[in-house]
């Protein structure tokens, strides 16, 4: 049973979820305050954070950048519709994907089940990934780049293994949107590419190029080029 | 009541009048100290001048000595108010007072043994050499009137010299003055365009603020009125966010109550519609909320290269499924690509928004046009028209009001909430366009949207 924890000032909204999600066998937790909830996203017992960003006390995004800097257990961030500058902001902050508040319960455990359908589902058999001086094991959960571990999130790893897996070839934007949150790519959704430009920080350039190339109106591909012996 | 003073009208006063003084005073100075030169055809007439009032003085000497020669130089200068002086050829004065003032002329006149001309605080000067009957020659100095002549027109470069000490000097007083007068008020200009593009926190400058006049007054009235418009907004904004999350709250527990409810199953009728009142609720809220963002933008907005014509087909065919439910085709004509700069996001439900009231009120079985084209390069237009029952004509300009509704029934039928037009009039204006209805013939409503258009060169 996958224990997740969901972090709302709205105490009746988490009862409601609660009895909804068990429904859909999901074990919840609520906490109702920021600190509260940066001390159980911490405590290593979830295998997923809901976090609403309108939160009394610590904000949402200070949870959230908190939780960061240890931990890339799966993140999704609650906000209200319209807030664009909140929404990205969380998914720059390292947030795993959105869901606009209110929202049709449904369509949160879908999200949710996308997102540990990535994170936690067998990965036994799969062999890592080797693409010039990157190097990336589904098995073990490990990504390095020259031999330095990369600190990725859980929807990053996913997202730079469907890239590795078609190191050279464009995979587009709506087959990455699919595959990695698993849901539709909507109009003006700038998921991805928020998660693609975070990845882009974290693995740096190769020989003053980007790793991932941005392909104008299609998608991303991961750069493979000739190393010299 | 006490008096005002009205110190900007005195400082403008003021200071134009020691613009005209200190004009006035330069020109003075430069006619009377400046150099002067006296042109060579008075000199004759100058001559005989001085040669008779010279002669007189030189044979009352020779009649009655040096006191006769004094008291009839003394006569001259009461009568004529002019200075005149009699020497002998070693320069030693004879009759006459101050005579020491011609002292550099009269060298000359004595070494050259010529008659010397000059100018001096506006009278001419001349110094000749008098025979004298004995075979003595003396020589004999005097003013003579010139009138402004002598200032003006007797030397080209002099005059022109004058003329551009005057100028500038009025010229940088006025420069001074108007740099006083206009600095604040460009400065406060700028500093209210900077509020009205949204800059909320702008305030005019402290050393403004500290001036003792009326444009100091005018820029603290403006501060104030700048935090007061800053404290509504802020108030506006932040009472908006709070009846979105006082609203929203309920709606996101009844979202998840009635799931609850219906056991997470889909098809039970009472359910759905339940279901689909609150998705319209949360829209119509969502709407009221971009309306108010619209009015009081809280932060600038993302401006890109936006290929309209891209857009509108991408919304065509969104719209496609909708427009098949009711039986309606839609038509899009769309020539050429028109870019235009501006929230891709923004333009995007405002078009949206026409293109699917359109859908709503043609009659099924009828069609849709929308067109996208160019015109005269300077603007693109939007022309989206349906074939329904149109709208009376006073009533056009009034459907782009939030809440408008034309006929009551046919909004009950379709469940419009009267806000997409209103939305998409504030968007297009925010991008510099317009947008208006009119009634086609024979039937139909026809919504023509104008935004300004750009080039695919100046994609950023």
């Amino acid at each position: 049973m996958d224990r997740v924890l969901i972090v709302d000032d709205d105490i009746e909204l988490c009862e409601l979820l609660a009895a909804r999600m068990s429904d859909e066998g999901f074990a919840i937790e609520a906490v109702h305050d920021g600190a509260r909830g940066l001390e159980r996203a911490l405590s290593r017992e979830h295998s997923l954070v809901v976090l609403d960003l309108m939160l009394p006390g610590m904000g949402g995004l200070e949870v959230l950048s908190r939780v960061r800097q240890q931990s890339p257990i799966p993140v999704l961030i609650l906000t209200a519709r319209g807030e664009d500058v909140d929404r990205i902001l969380g998914l720059e902050i390292g947030a795993d994907d959105y869901v606009s508040k209110p929202f049709n319960p449904r369509e949160l455990i879908a999200r949710i089940r996308a997102i540990l359908r990535r994170t936690v589902r067998t990965t036994a058999g799969k062999h890592p990934l080797v693409v010039g001086d990157m190097r990336l094991d589904p098995a073990a959960r490990e990504a390095r780049i020259q031999g330095r571990p990369l600190s990725l999130t859980s929807v990053e790893f996913a997202l730079l293994e469907m890239l590795l897996e078609h190191a050279g070839r464009i995979v587009t934007r709506e087959e990455l949107t699919e595959t990695v949150l698993g849901r539709k790519l909507g109009p003006f959704d700038r998921v991805i590419d928020v998660h693609v430009s975070n990845i882009r920080k974290k693995l740096g350039t190769n020989q003053e190029t980007e790793r991932i190339k941005a392909i104008r109106g299609s998608g991303y591909l991961f750069v493979v080029r000739a190393e010299p012996r | 009541m006490k008096l005002k003073i009205p110190t900007l009208f005195l400082k403008i006063f003021f200071w134009f009048w020691a613009t005209a003084i200190a004009t006035g005073i330069s020109l003075l100075i430069t006619f009377v100290f400046g150099p002067g030169r006296v042109p060579a055809r008075w000199h004759s007439s100058l001559t005989d001048t001085a040669r008779s009032s010279g002669m007189i003085a030189l044979a009352e000497l020779e009649r009655g000595g040096v006191p006769a020669a004094s008291s009839y130089i003394r006569r001259f200068e009461r009568d004529t108010q002019l200075r005149a002086c009699l020497f002998d050829l070693d320069r030693n004065p004879i009759a006459g007072q101050g005579c020491e003032t011609f002292a550099d002329m009269l060298f000359r006149a004595a070494s050259s043994r010529s008659a010397q001309f000059g100018v001096r605080y506006g009278l001419v000067r001349v110094v000749l050499i008098l025979p004298g009957s004995g075979g003595h020659d003396y020589i004999f100095a005097t003013e003579l009137p010139a009138g402004p002549r002598a200032a003006f027109g007797m030397d080209k470069s002099a005059v022109f010299l004058r003329f551009a000490v005057a100028l500038s000097v009025s010229g940088f007083i006025c420069y001074l003055l108007t740099l006083y007068l206009t600095g604040p008020i460009l400065h406060l200009r700028q500093a209210a365009q900077q509020l009205a593009e949204g800059r909320l926190s702008t305030r005019a400058a402290i050393d403004l603020e500290r001036r003792g006049d009326e444009l100091g007054a005018l820029g603290r009235d403006f501060n104030t009125m700048a935090a007061r418009i800053e404290e509504l907004i802020s108030r506006q904004r932040q009472l908006i966010l709070d009846i979105s999350h006082e609203l929203r709250s309920p709606l996101a527990r009844l979202n998840v109550a009635l799931d609850l409810a219906r056991g997470g199953k889909a098809g039970n009728l009472p359910f759905d519609h339940m279901e689909s009142d609150l998705v319209r609720l949360n829209e119509t809220i969502g709407r009221l909320l971009t309306i108010a963002r619209l009015d009081a933008p809280a932060v600038p907005m993302e401006m890109t290269t936006v290929n309209i014509t891209d857009l509108l087909g991408r919304i065509v065919d969104d719209a496609g499924f909708e427009a098949q439910k009711r039986d309606v085709a839609v038509n899009l004509a769309a020539p050429e690509p028109c870019y235009a700069r501006g929230n891709a996001k923004l333009l995007h439900s405002a078009i949206e928004n026409v293109v699917r009231n359109a859908i709503r009120y043609t009659p099924a079985g009828s069609s849709v046009d929308v067109s996208i084209r160019r015109e005269d390069q300077s603007r693109v237009l939007l022309v989206v028209r349906d074939h329904g029952s149109g709208v009376p004509e006073k009533d056009l300009k009034k459907i782009f009001q939030p809440f408008y509704r034309v006929a009551e029934a046919r909004d009950r039928e379709s469940g419009g909430v009267g806000l997409g037009l209103a939305i998409a009039d504030r968007v297009i204006r925010i991008h510099g366009g317009a947008i208006r209805a009119e009634n086609a013939r024979p039937s139909g409503l026809q919504v023509i949207i104008e935004i300004p258009a750009t080039d695919p060169t100046s994609v950023s």
